[in-house]
């Protein structure tokens, strides 16, 4: 598709208009001394010298915590509503290419069979913007996993820095093709002299190889192989990994309120909790750390990709990141690659 | 909008105490047009609400062959069921199903059907035993084998006596040892020992079986010694349960969902999955 030249300029003159026409605009900014993925609402607010946000975008994709039905409770009965959301055109400026290619992976778990309204909704009215990286740092493992720095899959548009600040344009998707003629005063002709950042040359991990990683994992006798609980001995659950990870999709649904009335909330949860899986009886099938940790490996290398033709490590390194002991996801992969 | 996550609202018309913190209740959609069109398999499972408390997952005890209503059967044990407990007769429970697969009855047309339960897990089974009971001539002979720890914890016992007096069906009922009253007629035993004992024949059959895991272990070493083969043993999984549909990422083990390519799985699929039980 064409490439077009965003000014640094126009940037600020596309958020002001998107923000006048009531659109969000999320870009990595300063939130609690750290660079996340967040909604400004100008320009300054924008952070442009970061290697990769705190948290995911996933969160505008599918919140936190969502409200999906009302109730009341009287003498008569029960009164229940279902929530019905307008999503706002959400456009996420400065993603990068690693969380870009994670949209289709949640696409893929709220759309197999039944379809979950509340995702397809905010991701029909989310516009991705994608920064090719200039920058890694040590956890990033994009090309261990298939992608690359300026990979284009997911992003409706693929942004490329130049030397003066300014952008080269790319639209990817019809959607980020109508997104740029919708905006053609500020997306403007490339010119002819213009000097791009090259990409960041990030090195796959020499002794990992997913295929392999993924053929080891198919093999049910391999579930009960010590390295397990080897491997996931030092996790202690917290969770983080999963919160901080963009693919990861589990949640829990409660009830919030009063004895008359209250709602149905959709909340993220984590595999990695020992109550996840804990049946009533007081049986739990995933009762030890390891279990918990072992699940997790396995549906982001072996059930994403056989069930949902998806991947389900996008490389973005934050579980590496936030993790506090330091269990690298990377080891693990090429622990198992070096099986034979 | 469509929400796949909002409940069918429906009345309680009935309870029935089946043994102490079991009750059975019978459920009416509140909407006519939900009444008239709904539809399940034998088998299949639903989330139950008790509002402001939550959901709880159990299948549907009834049989689809009984139109007009579902009923469904569980234990008082943790926050939800205590909550659907509360309720009393013309309140309102929510409904969200039917989920899942279901046993698949229609391919046993002409074979002898041999139901195995245990305890809370005779529902499901029960399903089956109605839609079969009510197709009857499709069957060859029909065989239950149905225990509990004590007399008191036998559920359906109206059924059980109405199940004892049918001339084509074979009643074997069990309580464990020391679970017996003083006028106790049936067996004492564990469930696969009295199953073992019952002997039924492997030729041209079927067998269903559900209850607690360890007694689901040892019915299918029992099965097996008595020459079924894994092809015919059915039985139907449970694990914890969220949404129903495929998506909050609990109820897996390894790769299969329970909720949407279960909870009825043939003891053949059961010994390929990953053991994460």
């Amino acid at each position: 598709m064409t490439t077009k030249f965003l000014k640094k300029e126009n940037l600020g003159k596309l958020i002001d208009t998107l923000i006048g026409e009531g659109s969000i605009f999320v870009a990595p900014r300063m939130g609690a001394r750290q660079v996340v993925y967040a909604p400004v609402s100008k320009f300054e607010e924008i952070v442009f010298d970061y290697i990769i946000p705190i948290n995911s975008f996933k969160e505008f994709l599918f919140p936190q915590t969502e409200t999906v039905a009302a109730f009341s409770i009287h003498k008569e009965g029960v009164d229940l509503r279902g929530v019905e959301i307008e999503p706002k055109e959400t456009v996420i400026f400065g993603s990068r290419p690693c969380d870009a290619a994670s949209v289709a992976s949640l696409r893929a778990v709220f759309n197999w069979d039944f379809k979950d309204e509340f995702y397809n909704r905010r991701e029909d009215k989310a516009v991705v913007m994608t920064v090719a990286c200039t920058k890694a740092d040590d956890s990033c493992f994009c090309t261990t996993v298939n992608l690359t720095p300026d990979s284009q899959k997911g992003s409706d548009i693929l942004l490329q820095e130049t030397s003066g600040g300014d952008y080269a344009v790319e639209a990817i998707t019809e959607k980020g093709k109508g997104f740029m003629d919708r905006f053609n005063n500020f997306f403007e002709p490339l010119p002819t002299a213009y000097s791009p950042l090259p990409t960041v040359d990030i090195k796959p991990i020499a002794g990992v190889d997913v295929q392999k990683v993924k053929e080891w994992l198919k093999d049910t006798k391999h579930y009960e192989n010590p390295l397990w609980q080897e491997l996931a001995r030092k996790c202690i659950g917290c969770g983080a990994c999963t919160f901080a990870c963009p693919t990861c999709h589990c949640f829990d649904i409660v009830d919030e309120g009063s004895a008359f009335e209250g709602e149905r909330i959709k909340n993220w949860d984590a595999c990695q909790f020992e109550f996840f899986t804990l049946h009533t009886s007081g049986h739990n099938p995933r009762d030890t750390q390891y279990k918990r940790w072992r699940n997790r490996f396995m549906c982001k290398f072996n059930f994403y990709p056989n069930k949902f033709s998806s991947r389900g490590c996008v490389g973005c390194g934050r579980c590496i990141r936030v993790c506090p002991v330091r269990l690298d996801i990377t080891e693990v992969m090429e622990e198992i690659s070096s099986l034979r | 909008m469509d929400n796949i996550y909002l409940p069918y609202l429906a009345t309680i018309e009935d309870i029935y105490e089946e043994a102490p913190d079991v009750r059975t209740c019978r459920l009416v959609f509140k909407d006519p047009k939900v009444r008239d069109t709904f539809d399940f398999k034998t088998g299949q499972f639903a989330l139950y609400s008790a509002f402001g408390l939550g959901e709880s997952t159990f299948c549907i005890a009834s049989s689809p062959t009984h139109k007009g209503y579902i009923q469904c059967t569980f234990r008082k044990s943790g926050r939800v069921t205590g909550g659907l407990s509360d309720l009393g007769i013309g309140d309102t429970m929510g409904f969200r199903g039917p989920y899942g697969n279901w046993f698949p009855i229609d391919k046993w047309k002409g074979k002898n059907i041999l139901f195995i339960a245990g305890g809370i897990g005779f529902p499901p089974v029960r399903s089956v035993i109605w839609n079969c009971l009510d197709r009857r001539k499709d069957f060859g002979d029909i065989t239950i084998v149905y225990g509990a720890k004590s007399v008191a914890d036998l559920v359906y016992k109206n059924e059980l006596a109405q199940w004892s007096r049918m001339s084509d069906v074979k009643l074997v009922q069990a309580v464990d040892p020391g679970g017996e009253t003083p006028d106790w007629k049936g067996k004492i035993g564990f469930v696969p020992t009295v199953l073992e004992q019952a002997a039924p024949s492997p030729n041209n059959a079927i067998a269903v079986t559900c209850g607690p895991p360890i007694m689901i272990k040892f019915v299918l070493q029992a099965l097996n010694k008595l020459g079924f083969s894994d092809e015919q043993v059915y039985t139907t999984l449970e694990n914890k349960m969220k949404c129903g549909v495929g998506k909050c990422g609990r109820c897996n083990v390894g790769d299969i969902y329970i909720c949407k390519e279960g909870p009825v799985y043939t003891a053949a699929e059961v010994k390929r999955m990953y053991n994460d039980f």
